[in-house]
């Protein structure tokens, strides 16, 4: 009963899913399997029309999706989605089988995640008392697991709710250091210094965020990983599904072609091409300069942290 | 790498997710952008394994929201990060290459179970026959067989009637390296004799899969012997048979007559044996080559043509057949030694680490036990088979080539450099490669099972 709601022939194609995945053994019967398939169906389908509607309104929402659903449920991970599934229903075959998979694993994923043991175990411990769903609502184990949908692996899954959990947990404290990192970088007094100094800005940052929003998603995540979270060239290739080279040619590109939409986008607004391109070359020296003159001005009223800024931005002063 | 302006990384950074976008442009992706993609679409996203449209909106969502590119980046597997993907080197690419195919542990699983029914049925054919061919000197048949059949399952779990004799097999299986062959001959020596077995004192055969707190513990196993040996039994035309009664849920095995305990008996040793460690496995098989020659003909025949099927038949299990047959076999021992060497393939052995112990279960999971005693914590662990490694805190290495029952402190160094910081992942390629990755980013890699090292 894979319900497109327009077709009969969902039990068909349930059957052999269900023959592959095994879920028999693990005590699932076709109903509740096919009742599986079904609300994963739904998840994506609401996901994907919002999408999809924006671009191609006119898909025809009867025997093609019917068949598409059937390719997207044979593409699932049938097999990990039974043993998931059949875990937060409390099968004990499942729960022996899901340990001696992954019991170990877990472990050396937070180690991995927190590069720290007593981190790691913590996390671990924690994750694992959610999968097997320690807290019991109106009698029924609330089990992680139930939300596994078989998209990507298990272990995988495993790995992003893990790590979700790890950014959750220690997100205040990361808030905290990366704040601290970019005071030091200096960036954040772009926004605290006053606005008429940089009255130029105003149009370098349109001209930036134009720019910016002309990039494709990929693009853009390729450089928010690159010079933001400073990922290495092979993290990115590896979660892109490119090659390293690809993505180091792609970076180069980006950078190129950022600086001439900039450019250009400065000369949209007004200024001569000599003009745009001491804007964009100028601005985070003015930036420090301007900051220097301040530093200087009220020596006297300098904190502490203030002060160990001054050898921070003589040194990239250098570089830049 | 070409560098941005600074400008940009302002720009880049002072986007998140929840402030309104400036420009139209990006007007229409907002919505999606908003909920953050759940852990389904990011696995599948990093896995490559979304739809173009889906993974597009992925994209977007990544590119404005830095605690997804983090989980993202943090849930990419550790062993891949290790060895870059377009490491051109051989030693690296091979490394990638015979990752792929390691051996899952499973435990116990069904298929090999499957195969355990058969040889214990086997068994109990075999083992009617020996004992009805060989009435006319049954005791002196028995006090062959018996003792065989209890030294095999010696180091297991079953011992008939006598308490001492747990005793004794526990202590055999907490000193197993200790056990010479002499020790051996004592064991057997105090083995309930063949009559008093014969006398119908109703021995019954505790399986003693929780007590034993050793490397033997197979609750699961024990469980299933139950089953298994009463089974066989009940087609069997055994004169006695019917005295026999297995309950499951107890895992006790009740046998009236010395048959039924015999066969009872030796279908616990098929049983319990593949999980075994190799040593003992091989003692096993060593010990009836001695025995092997005062066998009476006909239960010679009926062996080899038991190991013929059992050999066809069982070759991920062979364990099981290398440990039985040879008990009631004796003759067709050389045969079944050359079988024992798959038993390797098939390790029941998994591992875990628990508040910096590493502990071992023998059973899938079920019940564990420590497995190593090291001033620091350990961290990671990696097995091949009976050979296993664990590492921790301030550079402790351990080796074991015996699944954990003894253990070695390995030492990396090169000249004055030693591998000191905390050991945080292992990997194993076969016996003798060995990559171990620290918690201050050094890869220490041995390709002669840990005897030279290198540094990377």
């Amino acid at each position: 009963m894979l319900k497109p709601p327009q077709s009969g022939e969902g039990a068909d194609v349930a059957a052999p899913l269900y023959a592959r995945s095994g879920a028999a053994a693990y005590g699932v019967t076709a109903e509740q399997f096919t009742a599986i398939l079904d609300e994963i169906l739904r998840k994506y389908r609401s996901q994907s029309s919002a999408k999809s509607s924006v671009q191609s309104p006119a898909q025809s929402p009867a025997r093609a999706s019917a068949e598409h659903e059937a390719a997207f449920c044979a593409g699932l991970r049938l097999e990990e989605l039974a043993l998931a599934r059949a875990c937060a229903a409390g099968n004990e075959r499942a729960w022996q089988d899901f340990i001696s998979r992954y019991r170990q694993k877990l472990h050396s994923m937070a180690l991995h995640i927190t590069r720290d043991a007593a981190h790691a175990a913590e996390l671990a411990d924690s994750l694992f008392a959610d999968l097997y769903g320690v807290n019991v609502r109106d009698g029924v184990r609330n089990s992680k697991l139930m939300f596994y949908t078989g998209r990507g692996s298990l272990e995988g899954w495993l790995r992003t709710v893990m790590a979700q959990e790890f950014i959750n947990r220690y997100r205040k404290q990361k808030r905290t250091v990366s704040l601290e990192e970019k005071t030091e970088e200096g960036v954040q007094f772009a926004a605290a210094v006053p606005a008429p100094v940089y009255a130029s800005d105003q149009r370098l940052e349109a001209a930036t965020d134009e720019a910016l929003a002309e990039l494709s998603s990929e693009d853009r995540f390729t450089l928010a990983s690159y010079y933001l979270d400073e990922r290495t060239l092979a993290e990115i290739a590896r979660t892109l599904g490119l090659h390293e080279s690809s993505v180091s040619r792609r970076l180069d590109r980006l950078a190129t072609g950022l600086r001439r939409r900039i450019l250009a986008g400065l000369r949209t607004r007004g200024m001569s091409h000599a003009q745009a391109a001491e804007a964009l070359e100028t601005d985070v020296r003015d930036l420090r300069l301007s900051l220097r003159s301040r530093l200087t001005q009220d020596s006297s009223a300098t904190t502490f942290p203030d002060s160990r800024k001054v050898p921070a931005q003589d040194t990239s002063d250098g570089s830049g | 790498m070409t560098e941005v302006p600074k400008i940009v990384y302002d720009r880049l950074r002072a986007a998140p997710p929840e402030q309104a976008l400036p420009d139209q442009a990006l007007q229409d992706e907002v919505a999606p952008q908003r909920a953050h993609p759940d852990a389904d679409l990011l696995t599948a996203f990093a896995e490559q394994a979304l739809t173009a449209t889906e993974r597009d909106g992925v994209l977007a969502h990544l590119a404005l929201c830095d605690d997804c590119r983090d989980i993202v980046s943090l849930a990419l597997p550790a062993a891949d990060l290790v060895p870059t993907p377009i490491a051109i080197e051989t030693d690296a690419s091979r490394a990638t290459a015979s990752r792929t195919p390691a051996p899952r542990r499973s435990g116990f699983a069904w298929p090999s179970l499957r195969w355990a029914a058969l040889a214990a049925a086997v068994v109990v054919a075999a083992s009617v026959l020996v004992v009805r061919s060989g009435r006319r000197d049954h005791a002196t048949l028995l006090s062959k067989v018996v003792p065989q059949v209890a030294a095999t399952a010696a180091p297991n779990l079953t011992q008939p009637s006598a308490s001492s004799m747990n005793q004794l097999a526990n202590a055999t299986v907490n000193q197993p390296a200790t056990v010479a062959p002499t020790d051996e001959a004592k064991l057997m020596y105090e083995l309930p004799s063949p009559k008093k077995l014969k006398a119908g004192k109703a021995p019954s055969l505790p399986i003693q899969g929780r007590s034993v707190t050793a490397l033997l513990d197979t609750q699961n196993a024990s469980g299933q012997t139950a089953t298994l040996s009463a089974a066989g039994s009940a087609p069997a035309p055994l004169p006695n048979s019917p005295a026999m009664d297995a309950t499951t849920a107890g895992a006790r095995i009740m046998g009236r007559s010395s048959e039924a305990v015999e066969v009872s008996s030796e279908a616990v040793a098929v049983e319990a044996t593949p999980s075994a460690d190799d040593t003992l496995v091989a003692r096993n098989d060593a010990l009836p080559i001695e025995k092997a020659k005062p066998a009476p003909q006909e239960s010679g025949a009926n062996a080899v043509q038991m190991a013929e099927s059992q050999k066809a038949a069982l070759q991920t299990n062979s364990a099981v057949v290398g440990a039985a047959s040879p008990a009631v076999a004796g003759r067709n021992v050389t045969s079944l030694v050359a079988l024992t060497p798959a038993s390797r393939q098939a390790p029941a052995v998994t591992w875990m680490i628990t508040a910096g112990v590493l502990q071992r279960s023998l059973d899938g999971g079920q019940t564990w036990q420590n497995a190593s005693h090291s001033d620091h914590p350990l961290l990671c662990y990696a097995s091949y088979n009976a050979d296993v490694w664990t590492g921790g805190q301030a550079g402790a290495l351990f080796h074991s080539i015996d699944s954990g029952i003894t253990w070695e402190q390995v030492r990396p160094s090169i000249k004055a450099q030693a591998l000191s910081s905390d050991v945080t992942h292992i990997d194993l390629h076969g016996p003798a490669e060995i990559m171990v990755s620290t918690s201050n980013n050094e890869i220490w890699a041995s390709v002669d099972g840990g005897k030279t090292w290198a540094k990377k």
